[in-house]
């Protein structure tokens, strides 16, 4: 029986935990928020370290909280990373995404830094500022950084954090033993979907979507073993899926993967979503990350990387690239559907569209159709936002107070 | 018609036929051993990609099982312009560089988008009943896709 408007907007039959007020994905307040109590608080994959393999290279990132930043190993191999503003004008001081420097220079006014984020040189700084400034006062804002989880380089914008370690805690158990050798990006591309960031992860966070896929229908859900994968939830509001035997030859023009991965049963898939917007997911023979960054409410680019062994033949490694784009490419079967999954729901949510909830209500044992996944998630966003997910403007607990 | 003039027509035909959806029309122009890649190079990891990679039974499978996914619907124009044909008699070949543009058109309000811009890197087979695809790399400068296609270039 079709709805009409009181009946639309009165909160779903679910636990409050059940359901989420649309709003938290399109109110440009939220987002500030999420900026700064989430984005700015958390360990956020920069890149990856076989990016920077040399000294002195660098690696620029938009970090989502909003800073700018460049990642770079300095001369004793370590990975640091400052903001990428000069301390003086405020200018963007290195303009490519890649490149190898070991004096980086600004181009406005030639102020000059080294890769351990000391000023360097100061144009005419003596004439200018006397001994009122110097390079002692002029340092790069650095960031903590941390290498770990398959080689991935973490940032985190708030100083007095938790180290990586205590923030993904014991989320990765499920992958550890499978990330012990040197890992290389093989693919990067970026996506810029009109979405809201969360519901990218959601994406990732459920496999109901499955119907979706034709390709994950055959080789999957209709494959034994699927039913029985399960969510585990983690602190942080981490959450993975565990495994299952893809039958990758049940798609008409696919065939059984030639290539496995170290400790993969063959046809193995182990998931691993990292709040708030990063994603392991290992695939038989690809390791792929998807992180996400949001430019605002409804705007969303997300970075997608495919990884292979450092160690890889020239045979293996193009074996890899070959089903990682047969799916997860540009091009790939699932990738389109999934962006165009999240860009429909950008459509229907944008504000004053008048959706208004989004239910996460199946309960199947935590597994695979369940969506305590996504559950998992809002609690771990509640709890940061201080504001509840089902009703993130108090307005419900107001009334019923 | 004389060859380069054949080549030229072949290689805009292509495109015409895939902007129709005219998949069996487009593998007709292919010799067997054709081979169809998508390639870019990602300055961010300093290295170059392969983003699709078929022989014609791969292709021809893509296109059968197009109708099972979803798809975005829009439909897509490649403009294409032929630049250089060199052609080598002796090996019965032709080796052709072409500019592409992709511009995608909106089903609703039929909006039209620059989706894409490369180059299409061809080699034609030239056998008695006129010049065959033997195998192409588009390669793209764009690569931010948005949410893809699933449609080959």
């Amino acid at each position: 029986m079709s709805r009409n408007a009181v009946e639309w907007k009165q909160a779903p039959s679910f636990p409050e935990s059940h359901y989420v007020d649309t709003r938290i994905y399109t109110e440009e307040d939220i987002f500030l928020d999420e900026q700064r109590k989430i984005f700015n608080k958390c360990w956020i994959i920069a890149c990856h370290e076989s990016e920077i393999p040399n000294a002195y290279d660098y690696r620029t990132f938009s970090h989502p909280g909003g800073p700018p930043l460049i990642v770079i190993r300095g001369e004793d191999m370590k990975v640091r990373t400052f903001y990428n503003i000069c301390p003086h004008r405020g200018n963007t001081l290195l303009y490519e995404p890649v490149g190898n420097a070991k004096r980086i220079t600004c181009i406005f006014h030639a102020w000059s830094f080294n890769a351990v984020g000391d000023c360097i040189d100061i144009s005419r700084g003596k004439e200018g500022y006397q001994d009122r400034f110097g390079c002692k006062d002029a340092g790069l804002r650095e960031v903590k950084t941390e290498l770990g989880f398959g080689g991935f380089v973490w940032v985190n914008v708030d100083d007095d954090s938790c180290t990586l370690k205590e923030y993904i805690g014991e989320a990765m158990g499920m992958l550890e033993e499978h990330l012990n050798e040197p890992l290389e990006v093989f693919h990067y591309h970026k996506a810029i979907v009109n979405t809201n960031y969360k519901l990218w992860h959601d994406t990732n966070s459920e496999f109901y979507h499955d119907y979706m896929h034709y390709f994950n229908r055959i080789t999957g859900m209709i494959q034994p073993g699927y039913f029985d994968r399960k969510y585990t939830g983690y602190p942080n509001g981490h959450a993975s899926v565990g495994s299952m035997a893809i039958k990758y030859d049940a798609y008409e023009g696919s065939k059984a993967r030639g290539v496995g991965w170290p400790g993969l049963a063959p046809g193995g898939w182990v998931l691993i979503d990292i709040f708030p917007g990063m994603t392991y997911n290992l695939r038989t023979s690809v390791l792929r990350m998807d992180t996400a960054i949001p430019l605002g409410p409804n705007k969303l680019l997300i970075e997608f990387r495919g990884l292979g062994l450092k160690s890889d033949t020239p045979e293996q490694r193009a074996e890899r690239i070959r089903d990682h784009n047969m799916i997860w490419g540009p091009f790939g079967r699932n990738l389109h559907e999934d962006l165009l999954g999240v860009h429909g729901q950008g459509l229907a949510m944008r504000e004053r569209t008048d959706s208004r909830w989004v239910i996460h209500g199946r309960e199947e044992n935590m597994t695979i159709h369940d969506e305590g996944g996504m559950r998992h998630f809002y609690a771990e966003w509640s709890r940061r936002m201080g504001r509840k997910a089902y009703d993130p403007y108090g307005e419900q607990t107001a009334a019923a107070k | 018609m004389d060859t380069r003039t054949a080549i030229t027509e072949l290689i805009h035909r292509s495109g015409l036929i895939m902007d129709k959806c005219d998949f069996k029309g487009y593998l007709d122009l292919c010799a067997p051993d054709y081979q169809y890649r998508i390639t870019t190079y990602s300055p961010e990891i300093r290295k170059d990609m392969t983003w699709l990679e078929h022989d014609k039974a791969g292709m021809k499978s893509l296109f059968d099982n197009l109708h099972r996914h979803n798809s975005d619907k829009s439909p897509i124009s490649r403009h294409i312009n032929v630049c250089l044909v060199d052609i080598d008699e002796a090996a019965g070949e032709a080796d052709v560089t072409s500019t592409i543009e992709v511009y995608r058109t909106t089903l609703d309000g039929g909006e039209t988008e620059l989706f894409a811009v490369g180059k299409l890197y061809d080699k034609v087979a030239l056998g008695q009943d006129g010049p065959a695809l033997r195998s192409r790399n588009v390669r793209l400068d764009t690569r931010l896709l948005g949410y893809g296609y699933h449609i080959p270039f």
